[in-house]
């Protein structure tokens, strides 16, 4: 694989238990600016798991992180957003009863004196929306309680990038959206990449995958099958990688594959 | 406080979970501040239906200085403690010992060893005191992790248990030489004794603290969905332990002015304020569940409360009937504010 870009962020040997079981064996990730990476693999294969730790959420048994090339730990959600990685969560983690602004500055409101500064965190909201071409949102005082599935995921979305991200990590944004709602999510997946954000997107729908990604990283029961380019490969072999661990010549080599059942 | 990253290590299944599937379409535009307007409206009509029943039935007694200053010095006590309560709904939480507290706060204050020190050092004591106590209710709740519910209700027991040892179930005089804590109830200024502008103050401080900060900010986000405010880097424990301290402190100025009202310190001070409390916090229109209400519809439904104890006094009713009417009054609200509830989701 010929990479132009040094990776943005950069794992490697990561590993992950929870009490007895081994969730994360040895994995190696990197996800690249302007650049869509999909990380794909079957229900407990460990996605989320793996963002979880790049979050900070949860520490990791062993492992090296390097972001820009330098090494880091990642010690918690704050010092995971201080980097610049941006997380946007499968249920959103969006709170109802607030509105777009004040979602989309939660836990980091900007403050003139003790007081918030409502109009300053209003017009960054309009400009990060407008940005980011989100046209669907009437108005930024909107409680999110009143906004579509799609309209939420745009308002997660619009949240990790105002914060001046270098990597947005998406959980399953298009999960529960309609085919046109779907749509506009993966278009702004593009252009997040676009406008020169490594974005991890995890995905079972290999429709999307094929849509916008640029790599695909497959895990299978907590490894690394394979990384490999999206224009080289075919779905077939994607759900294959999912599904067994390997695809021909790609993957895991059919010992590992066994041993890890 | 459910923790989803203890969970086992099983990724969701797609689309299971996801909580933007609960609204496939736009829902008609809501505005928030709208509809609270439109609850506060609701209250300012009930509360001037009452007025106008006072004027009417008891037209030299009901609208005179005299009553009007009594109704807000009442609503004075009670009043301070329903902001602190106001905070702790809305993040999520409850407090069952507010009363208790401040009882605790009062006795503390007028005991001879602190007496000694004069008036000052008493009204710092009282807020100490009040302040201590729901640092101990934040405590349990937040980093002992016990239901709100549960670790009040052992406060209220034990504030009112350590207040009766303390003053030997006796009431405790203030003394004459710290009469300056009864001057704010005596001293007037613009014919509204002192301790008015107390529950004035602290009525706008927490306006200002819940609407216009980010603990206020805050505090919406963890009564309305505190997995969401643990992941944007808020943390929530502090935020809880913050709420209930604040309610203590409530607490303890609510016994500055009931020891300048009463001039005196006692166990059985506030005695169900913790019901009247919560009752005007519902009825101006706060969700018991969390993440949404305001100060302003909390006082207007505690002032709703006091007028119909004045009312039901100066028409010389049964105590009892007040009892009764103050529970229909709930249902009614709580009934009204379901139907309004509705119609935005």
């Amino acid at each position: 694989m010929a990479d132009k870009a040094t990776p943005v962020l950069q794992l490697t040997g990561v590993n992950k238990s929870f009490g007895a079981v081994k969730v994360l064996h040895d994995v190696d990730f990197a996800v690249y600016p302007g650049q869509v990476t999909a990380l794909v693999g079957d229900n407990g294969a460990g996605k989320s798991t793996l963002i979880k730790c790049i979050a900070g959420i949860h520490p990791v048994d062993s492992g090296q992180f390097f972001f820009e090339g330098r090494p880091v730990a990642i010690g918690g959600p704050r010092e995971a957003a201080a980097l610049g990685i941006e997380v946007v969560y499968q249920d959103l983690a969006l709170a109802d009863n607030l509105d777009i602004v004040q979602n989309m500055f939660l836990g980091r409101e900007r403050t003139r004196g003790v007081v918030l500064d409502e109009a300053s965190m209003e017009e960054s909201a309009r400009q990060t929306l407008s940005r980011l071409s989100v046209r669907t949102v009437k108005s930024v005082r909107q409680m999110v309680a009143s906004l579509s599935g799609g309209q939420r995921q745009t308002v997660a979305i619009a949240k990790a990038v105002l914060w001046e991200s270098k990597v947005v990590i998406l959980d399953e944004p298009t999960a529960a959206l309609g085919v046109a709602q779907t749509r506009q999510v993966l278009d702004l997946v593009r252009r997040l990449a676009d406008t020169g954000h490594a974005v991890v997107l995890i995905s079972h729908n290999m429709n999307d995958v094929f849509q916008v990604a640029d790599r695909i990283t497959a895990l299978y029961l907590g490894r690394v099958a394979a990384h490999v380019e999206r224009a080289a490969v075919t779905s077939t072999q994607v759900v294959e990688l999912i599904t067994a661990g390997r695809s021909g010549d790609l993957g895991l080599a059919p010992t590992t594959a066994e041993n890890t059942l | 406080m459910k923790d989803v990253s203890e969970r086992p290590p099983v990724d969701d299944p797609p689309g299971g979970r996801a909580a933007g599937g609960r609204w496939p379409w736009p829902a008609p535009g809501l505005a928030g501040a709208g509809a609270a307007g439109v609850r506060h409206a609701g209250l300012v009509a009930a509360l001037l239906l009452l007025v106008l029943v006072g004027v009417i039935t008891k037209p030299d007694n009901f609208a005179t200085t005299g009553n009007l200053v009594s109704i807000l010095a009442l609503a004075a006590t009670i009043g301070v403690i329903t902001v602190g309560m106001t905070f702790v709904i809305i993040g999520g939480g409850i407090d069952l010992s507010v009363g208790a507290i401040m009882a605790l706060a009062s006795v503390w204050a007028t005991t001879v060893a602190t007496q000694s020190y004069g008036p000052v050092v008493m009204a710092l004591c009282a807020i100490l005191v009040g302040a201590g106590a729901g640092l101990v209710n934040g405590l349990l709740i937040s980093y002992g992790r016990m239901v709100p519910f549960i670790a009040t209700l052992a406060m209220l027991v034990a504030a009112r248990g350590l207040a009766q040892r303390m003053s030997d179930r006796r009431t405790q005089l203030v003394r004459p030489e710290n009469d300056a804590i009864m001057a704010l109830s005596t001293t007037k200024v613009l014919g509204l004794p002192l301790l008015v502008y107390i529950f004035a103050a602290v009525v706008a401080a927490g306006w200002v603290l819940l609407n216009r900060t980010t603990f206020g900010r805050r505090t919406f986000a963890v009564g309305g969905n505190p997995e969401a405010a643990r992941l944007a880097g808020i943390d929530v424990r502090r935020h809880t332990l913050l709420l209930y301290t604040l309610s203590g402190l409530c607490c303890g100025i609510a016994a500055i002015i009931i020891m300048a009202r009463t001039t005196t310190g006692s166990s059985t001070h506030g005695d169900l304020y913790e019901l009247d409390a919560i009752a005007a916090v519902i009825i101006g229109g706060t969700l018991l569940t969390g993440g949404r209400g305001t100060i302003i519809g909390s006082i207007l439904g505690l002032l709703i409360f006091t007028v119909i104890t004045n009312l039901f006094i100066l028409n010389g009713l049964d105590t009892s009937d007040q009892l009764i009417a103050k529970g229909v009054i709930i249902v009614i609200a709580v009934l009204l504010q379901r139907r309004g509830l509705r119609t935005p989701t």
